[in-house]
Formats: C-alpha cells, structure tokens, sequence
C-alpha cells in the first residue's frame, strides 16, 4: 500500500517538558512529524530522543508543553479527559513492549475488549474478532488467558486488540522488544500484512533493526527533534 | 456486563486475600447480629421488667408522696381517675402502699405491702405471671399474700406458710394480722424480690384501717400513644397530682439503658471501623498491584467511572458473599439464642439496677437489627473502598503505565 496524503497524525512544534526534581527534563524541543493515512512507519533514535514521550502525546495519553497534535485535524490538547479517553478508545490502537493484556480475560476477550467498550454486541465482537485472531494465526487460543500464551502468541493478542476497532492508527512501542528473532520476524509480517491488505496505519517507537528494515519510511529522532527524515520507495 | 465479569475474575485473582477479607466482613457481621441481638434481648427484658413487672408506663402519686413516701399522703378519688383513664384506652390499676415487718416461724424481715385490685392491676402490669410457686391472689382467699422471691427465701416460707405482718395504722395504731403464703414469685427486681408482699385492697385497709385513697396509680399507655404525649394526658387527667413516666421515676435506669444502647453503637463502630480498615487495605493492596494494568485500561478507552465502577463492583461482590455468609452463620445461631438462650441462672438472679436478670437471656433479633448490622457494614466498606476507587480512577495512564 503507498502513501497517501492525507496525514491521520500531525504532531506541529510540539515541547514537552517534565519537572524531574529540580531539572526541568526537555523530551520535545519543537517536534515536527505528520503521518499519513496508511503509513508502516518506525521512530528510531537514541535512548531520551524523545520517541515514547512523542507515541505519548500522538496516543493523547499526555498533553504537550507548547505545541499542536492533531489527530484526523482534532487538537488533542483542547479535548477533555474524557473525551481523549474516548478518542483513544474509539481512533487509536496501541501495542505496547509487555503485551499489558488483561489477566482475567481471555485472549478474545482482551482482543474485543475495545468493542465492548464501544458498545457493540457480543455477536458482532465474535464476528469481527475471531476472524482476526485466525488471521493471526491464534484463533484456536481465542479462550486462553495471558499466562497460558507465550510472549509471541501474547503480542498478537495485542495487535488483534490494537486494530479491532479500525482505528485511525496504531501506535507500538517496541512490539518486538521482548520476543525472540524468529517471533519479531512473525509479528512485523503480520503487522505489515495488516498494513497492506487492510490500510491499517502504524507507527512504531523502536530500537530493533527488524522493525526499520521492514519500514517504509523511518523518522530518526534526536534530542526532541526530527534529525532525519527517510522515505523509502 | 463485562466491568461485572472482570469484577468477579479479579475478586478470586488473590484468593487468599479476597477470602481473609470476605471472611473478616462476615465475622464481623455474625458477631456484631449475634451482639446486638443478645443486648437487645437483655435490654428489652430489662425493659419489659421495668415497664410490665415493676413500674408501668407512668404513674400518678399525691404530690410530695415519691420524695417522702407515707401512708398518708394519698391520691383522694383513684377511682375517678382509672375510670377516666381506661375510657381512653389508657390500662390503670390503683395500688396500696406501706412498710412493715413480715415473719414466718422464728425468721422476720423488712417487708413492702402492695394492696392491689387483681383484675385491674392485671391491665398494666403481668406480676401475675411470674408466680413461680403456688398462686397468685385470688378474691375468695382475703388473706393470701404472694411474696418475692428473695423475701421467701429469708423468712424460709413458700405456698402455705403463714405470715406474721407488723405495720402502723393510719389511725395510729399498732397493725398486725395473721396471712397465708399463697404463692412466691420469680425474680422481677431487687425491690420486689427482697420486700414485696402482695395483697388484696380490702385486706390491705383492714390492716392500715386506710378507708379510702390510694398512693399510687400505675397507668399503662396503648402502644401507639408517646411516652411523653401519654405523660401530657395523663396529666391532664390528674390534676394536683404528680405524673411521671418510668424515666422520670427510675432515672438511673433510663440512663443506663440509654448508654447501653449507646455502648452498642460504640462497639458496633469499632469492630466495623477494624474492618473497615481491613478492608481499605485489601483494596488499596488490589489497586496499587494492578496500577500498570488500570494504566493500560485507561489507555485502551476505559473512562475513570468504569474504573471507579470496576473496583466498587469487586468489593460489592465480595460484600454480597460476606454478608450471605455471615447471615448463614449467624441466623442459625441467633435462632437458638433467641429460643433456648443462654442459662445465667448460675448468677443467682443478681440484679442491674435493681433490676433482676432472668436465668435465661435470650436473644431478640427484630429485621431491623439485622437490617442495621447489614446497613453500617455496608457503609463501611463504602467507605474505605471509595477513595482507592477514586485514586484508581484518577490514574493518568502515561503514569501509570511507567508505574513499577
């Protein structure tokens, strides 16, 4: 799938400044970044670049110092916290580094668990999840608790909840960190099965060359700001 | 639904600990059923003692009698005031009163003498029913006595022994007669156990040569009327007398009822105030453990209400079982100290008050006593669930997630 133009994330002269003690902690120093709809693309840079605090502010679980972040052209920062709970709910999916599914659910149940937020019916959550966990070849796992899966089968638990609800984006912050090589290999093809057969839009925080290699486009941070931009064919 | 369902998973996601915490709240409300219900029942004997066995409700002297009784000092037409009194629906009784010395064989002891009309006094007080031996006084027998319990045991009589009563008359004169024991009591107060000598009116006037009057009428209110709008009517029916209800005339004994009562919430308070600090902890443990977890809930969409709703939900839960638990252990319990009871006879009929505990105590559990245990519970843990609840809810997921 190419790129398209109409970006789904921009993130405008964004700071982010935290009070660590004493010091003031500058994350973001004018950040700049747009992704557009149906992007497979990976933020790289050195440990304190600012790549979390950066997936933070676009997944409107934080709020910038100074500066725009626009998702589908609404300003996070003017929402209410309900209303970002809700944006996040409904627009945005996340796969984070330790799986954090929840224990006492089983693995449909964790990967449905944000449309039975939404409200839609349990036949319909069955109809549109269990496809998906057999898309991600997990489907016979469907009635699993977390601790009963491996740390692989755990993240594509993970990715089925994160894109269930058709979000705008998928925001994942080291999906592969705690995998082993074979597993990373598996999860970012399917990942990018995902992008490609189905538009879903991804944009990764990540330090593991798998995932760049498998990026199309690889944004590198450095002390809060983009330092280098690369788009591939 | 699915907050209901996690809520459930959680609650046995710590078995040992949701089990201890359970268990803690339906201990506390056995105990706290049982408790209640074994003071209610002391407090409400205690009460039904005063009220149905020794006081009445209220009671009418001749002004100046209760704080210098004497022979005298009379209430002029009794008559006029019972009539009054029972057309509206007021229970009265006239009662005769006087000192003297009662002997049987060669034991003598301080005595009360209470001349009574048995069909009226019937109507207020139950004194008839706790003969334990023999009989009650009956017209056909003018000189039966009944005497209390204690009374008998001093001067060695019982039913059929005869008694030697010494008094003065109102006449001034020295008053003696010969009467039969026709029954003794069971314990209803110190007074009465230790003095009382019942006997009919006519004998009583005999004795004392008292033509007319009466010192004392003990009034019994109808159930649905205030202790102190009966006070006002009687009252008003009994001008130039003195009326006083059971509180005014036993203050100390009100009193201790009324800090019984207040003891009872006290304690009821500390166990729960334990628990409740039991509990707080319990959800605060359950909180901080899963703060990574209610941080990745937040992020996913899950609002701060479905938060608050799913911790409330989980201790609700494990409230319900408790309380079931703690009602299963204790109605069983309650039950058989309700109708078999506790058997205090081994203390020998020692009094509170001057009050005499009944050998048996038992139990009284009303809807209400267990409404309210269940009731304070549950405030309870509200209370020390709602502000872990709140801090959950609160969460910022960024920090939450970072948490360890």
């Amino acid at each position: 799938m190419t790129v398209t133009s109409s970006p789904v994330l921009q993130l405008e002269q964004v700071t982010r400044t935290y009070r660590q003690g004493e010091v003031d902690v500058h994350a973001l120093r004018g950040l700049d970044l747009s992704v557009g709809s149906g992007e497979f693309t990976a933020m790289v840079g050195p440990s304190g670049s600012g790549k979390t605090t950066a997936l933070n502010l676009a997944g409107a679980l934080d709020v910038p110092t100074s500066g725009r972040v626009l998702l589908e052209g609404t300003d996070l920062a003017s929402l209410a916290a309900h209303q970002r709970s809700r944006i996040r709910r409904d627009r945005i999916g996340f796969i984070f580094q330790a799986y954090n599914l929840i224990p006492v659910m089983s693995a449909f149940e964790n990967a449905a668990s944000v449309l039975a937020l939404q409200g839609v019916s349990e036949a319909e959550q069955r109809d549109r999840v269990m496809p998906l966990l057999a898309e991600l070849g997990i489907e016979q796992l469907a009635h699993r608790r977390p601790d009963q899966l491996s740390g692989g089968q755990q993240q594509r638990v993970a990715i089925a909840r994160a894109i269930a609800a058709k979000p705008a984006i998928v925001l994942a912050d080291e999906p592969t960190a705690n995998v082993d090589s074979t597993t990373a290999e598996r999860l970012l093809d399917v990942m990018e099965r995902l992008n490609q057969h189905h538009g879903v839009t991804f944009l990764f925080s990540t330090h593991d060359d798998r995932v760049v290699a498998h990026a199309r486009r690889v944004v590198t941070l450095m002390d809060g700001r983009v330092h280098h931009d690369d788009v591939r064919a | 639904m699915m907050l209901l369902r996690m809520a459930w998973r959680n609650v046995w996601r710590n078995t040992r600990r949701s089990v201890v915490t359970m268990a803690s709240m339906a201990f506390a409300l056995w105990v706290m059923v049982l408790y209640s219900g074994l003071v209610q029942g002391y407090l409400g004997a205690m009460e039904d003692d005063i009220l149905e066995m020794e006081v009445g409700d209220l009671q009418i002297h001749a002004e100046g009698y209760l704080a210098h009784p004497n022979v005298y000092d009379v209430i002029d037409d009794p008559d006029a005031i019972v009539s009054a009194l029972h057309a509206q629906g007021y229970g009265a009784a006239p009662r005769l009163l006087a000192g003297g010395l009662g002997a049987s064989g060669e034991a003598s002891a301080g005595i009360m003498l209470r001349g009574i009309v048995p069909e009226l006094d019937a109507t207020v007080l139950k004194v008839a029913d706790r003969v334990d031996q023999g009989t009650w006084l009956d017209a056909s027998d003018p000189k039966g006595v009944v005497l209390g319990r204690r009374l008998a045991r001093s001067l060695g009589a019982g039913p059929g022994s005869e008694l030697v009563v010494l008094t003065q008359g109102t006449d001034g004169s020295m008053a003696n007669d010969l009467f039969t024991v026709r029954g003794v009591l069971d314990t209803i107060s110190d007074g009465t156990d230790r003095a009382a000598v019942f006997l009919l009116a006519p004998a009583f006037r005999d004795l004392l040569v008292l033509d007319s009057g009466a010192h004392e009428i003990i009034v019994h209110r109808p159930r649905d009327v205030a202790l102190p709008d009966a006070e006002a009517t009687v009252t008003a029916l009994a001008p130039g007398d003195d009326v006083k209800s059971w509180r005014e005339i036993m203050p100390t004994l009100a009193s201790m009822l009324d800090a019984t009562a207040s003891l009872m919430v006290i304690i009821f308070l500390i166990v729960y105030l334990a628990i409740g600090i039991l509990v707080l902890n319990a959800v605060l443990m359950a909180v901080f453990e899963r703060v990574r977890e209610f941080g990745v809930m937040k992020a996913i969409g899950v609002g701060p209400l479905s938060v608050f709703t799913l911790i409330v939900l989980e201790t609700t839960i494990q409230t319900v079982l408790a309380i079931a638990v703690g009602l299963l252990l204790a109605l069983p319990v309650g039950w058989y100290l309700a109708t078999v009871g506790i058997d205090v006879g081994v203390l020998g009929g020692t009094s509170v008050m001057g009050v005499s505990m009944h050998d048996i105590w038992l139990g009284q559990f009303t809807p209400q006593l267990v409404g309210t245990a269940i009731v304070v519970l549950v405030v309870i843990v509200c209370g020390a669930t709602i502000w872990p609840a709140f801090k959950a809810a609160r969460l910022r997921p960024v920090d939450a997630m970072r948490y360890r």
